[in-house]
């Protein structure tokens, strides 16, 4: 008699899959479950039996009539969004500057650009603080005294006369920043991959650096470009490490600097509603799981996929 | 079209020297081979005849036009490289046409020149297909049909045949021979292939460690090699070279492993004057037997058969004599055990001599002309 033999998938699969359903599918379930209670002070004991629509009911009426939440949907919304274009195409032009740029001169400008992200999150969001601080000592302000621009100190991130656009500005330009070189990475190594005679060929045949990006570089980008925007743009809506930290020194408005990702966090941890945290943090995911296929339909994901040639 | 000569080039990439103090030249509407091993210097070479490089020093004219400085697109030249270089998301129409739309030319004009040089290559009808969708053969036609759509005035071939297989390497090698009659073009053709060279080329200069080692028709090239590289490289197998010592007694005998042969006639003055004491012998497979007993009239050195390598056309019998193996082509029906006593038989006129020190032919390369 012969014993079936195990099928290998299963054993190549299982360490991954073993971590993913502890930490990612458990919990998931776990929240969207909460999100049906009225759970409050972690007291699992207690909330755990009262399903209801309430979280859901509530966070629709606040999101339309909650002044402080509405700022929070409008800030998300700018802030995904323009990070996102600012990160990609930031990312794309700077991989093609590298690109055509001297190789000595290009390691030294990869490396700069990658520091943000190399900077432990709280070192990097303290450089901002004190670069964007109210007062005569922050850097922007002291800067601009000297240079006669302006006559007294601005509360950049906090004054009335400059929210929302200037708090916007802040968390666009420190996540911008450290996001930007992940598209510079994947766009730079792309380019050095491509065949160095499509290069020499467009040369020869005349055309200008513009048009080579252009007809020849950027087309065989494509796939590197769809991957880098549907990651930014998952990791921008959950994003809130760096905001958190400016927020909580008070370096920009609690509701003009916070995206819906922080808004979750802190009603979770520093309010006591986490039933109604988790309502809104599934909301956060359902969102972006339907922008995530959007921009993958829209952008031909499926051609990417193709059949492997031969058999697994 | 155009003559294109290169006075004294060099390029240097840091402190490697690929191509030093190069003098060249390529004759208008003819078909010239730059040959050599790899990392000779001859892409090298033709790179800076397209603009990609600049040389360190020396200059590059087309014609009575100096081009040295001159970037790629203002040199009016047409590249084709060993991988093709296809852009894959355009299809083989646009491919063409591409070149051509950076001159901004209306679409009326590119779509009547494009139609014209793929009636010429034979693809007219590939143009809707994608390369991925083309063989080999067929993806070297595109780039073809893109390097000459803008009529350039010197085409440069860059390897263009040996990502492909050995037939339709045959076939493509004909085509662009053809092609190249009939627009009676410059073309100027990279390859490593001797044969390819040879089969293809009005003239070949054949390049080693980034210098010009010899220039001329194949037929030179070939029987008339000017150094012991030029002999070793060209022809497939390359000249047998055997070690020899002169011995200047009773006349001038050459010592070829331990067995004196007489130099022929045309050598005796030469060997004389040059106060050589040592000379390396070399010819041809082709120009050499092997027998039992020595015949008259030939140059005969004692050797024993090594192996045997039937080729169905020809064998290919290996010798050795002394410590070095010699290799003579023979007719098919020849056979020789391993271990055998025979002579290698060589023709007298066929036989070169090379000086040890300068590698130079002694009859070719005599000094004050190169």
């Amino acid at each position: 008699m012969r014993i079936p033999k195990p099928n290998p998938i299963w054993f190549f699969l299982s360490p991954a899959l073993f971590l993913i359903i502890v930490f990612y599918v458990v919990p998931l379930f776990f929240s969207i479950y909460i999100s049906f209670t009225p759970l409050q002070n972690w007291n699992l004991a207690r909330y755990l039996d009262q399903i209801s629509l309430e979280n859901y009911e509530r966070l629709f009426y606040m999101a339309m009539n909650d002044p402080d939440v509405t700022k929070v949907v409008k800030t998300t919304i700018v802030f995904v969004t323009i990070t996102l274009i600012f990160n990609v195409l930031g990312g794309l032009i700077l991989a093609l500057s590298m690109f055509f740029m001297d190789e000595s001169l290009s390691l030294p400008y990869r490396l700069i650009w990658i520091l943000p992200r190399m900077t432990p999150i709280a070192v990097y969001s303290l450089i901002w603080y004190y670069f964007f601080l109210g007062d005569e000592s922050g850097t922007l302000n002291s800067l601009l005294l000297r240079l006669g621009v302006i006559e007294k100190p601005l509360a950049w991130g906090n004054s009335p006369e400059l929210l929302p656009e200037s708090a916007w500005a802040i968390i666009i330009l420190v996540n911008g920043l450290v996001g930007v070189s992940f598209g510079m990475v994947v766009f730079y190594s792309a380019l050095r991959s491509l065949p160095r005679e499509h290069v020499i060929a467009a040369r020869v045949e005349g055309a200008s650096a513009f048009q080579m990006t252009r007809y020849v570089l950027v087309p065989q980008l494509k796939w590197h470009i769809i991957y880098v925007t549907v990651w930014q743009l998952l990791s921008l809506i959950t994003t809130y490490a760096h905001i958190f930290l400016l927020v909580q020194w008070g370096a920009i408005d609690k509701w003009w600097g916070s995206p819906w990702a922080l808004y979750v966090f802190n009603t979770a941890f520093t309010t006591s509603d986490q039933g109604f945290a988790a309502a809104a943090a599934v909301i956060l995911v359902v969102i972006g799981g339907i922008l995530g296929i959007l921009v993958l339909r829209l952008m031909g994901f499926k051609k990417l996929m193709q059949e492997p040639k031969g058999e697994l | 079209m155009v003559e294109v000569r290169l006075e004294r080039v060099s390029k240097r990439f840091g402190r490697v020297v690929a191509v030093n103090n190069v003098n060249l030249q390529f004759p208008d509407g003819k078909f010239s081979a730059l040959l050599g091993p790899s990392g000779s210097g001859k892409s090298t070479i033709l790179y800076l005849i397209a603009g990609i490089y600049k040389p360190t020093l020396g200059k590059i004219l087309f014609g009575d036009r100096d081009v040295t400085e001159l970037p790629p697109k203002d040199r009016n030249v047409g590249l084709v490289f060993q991988n093709y270089a296809l852009y894959p998301h355009m299809t083989v129409y646009d491919n063409i046409a591409f070149p051509l739309r950076l001159k901004k030319i209306d679409e009326n004009a590119i779509n009547d020149k494009v139609n014209n040089v793929s009636k010429l290559l034979r693809i007219q009808d590939l143009l809707e297909r994608y390369p991925h969708q083309l063989s080999g053969g067929q993806q070297q036609r595109v780039a073809l049909a893109r390097a000459l759509v803008k009529e350039p005035e010197v085409l440069l071939l860059d390897e263009p045949l040996s990502n492909l297989d050995a037939l339709l390497r045959l076939t493509i090698r004909a085509e662009i021979k053809r092609l190249q009659q009939k627009l009676e073009i410059t073309a100027i053709h990279v390859t490593h292939d001797q044969a390819e060279a040879m089969s293809m080329a009005d003239y070949i200069a054949v390049i080693d460690r980034g210098s010009v080692q010899q220039v001329g028709s194949p037929w030179e090239v070939y029987n008339k090699p000017r150094n012991l590289f030029v002999a070793t490289f060209m022809g497939s197998p390359p000249s047998n070279v055997l070690p020899g010592r002169i011995v200047r007694e009773n006349g001038i005998w050459i010592d070829v492993g331990g067995s004196m042969v007489k130099p022929p006639e045309r050598m005796v003055e030469l060997l004389r004057e040059s106060e050589l004491d040592d000379v390396i012998v070399a010819f041809r497979p082709e120009h050499a037997s092997i027998v039992k007993e020595p015949e008259e009239g030939y140059i005969s050195i004692p050797a024993e058969v090594f192996v045997t390598e039937p080729l169905g056309r020809e064998s290919i019998v290996t010798a050795m004599v002394g410590g070095s193996s010699v290799k003579v082509l023979m007719p098919p029906e020849a056979e020789f055990k391993p271990g055998e006593s025979v002579y290698i038989q060589i023709q007298p006129d066929k036989l070169m001599l090379f000086d040890p020190i300068t590698e130079l032919n002694i009859e070719v390369a005599r000094p004050g002309k190169s």
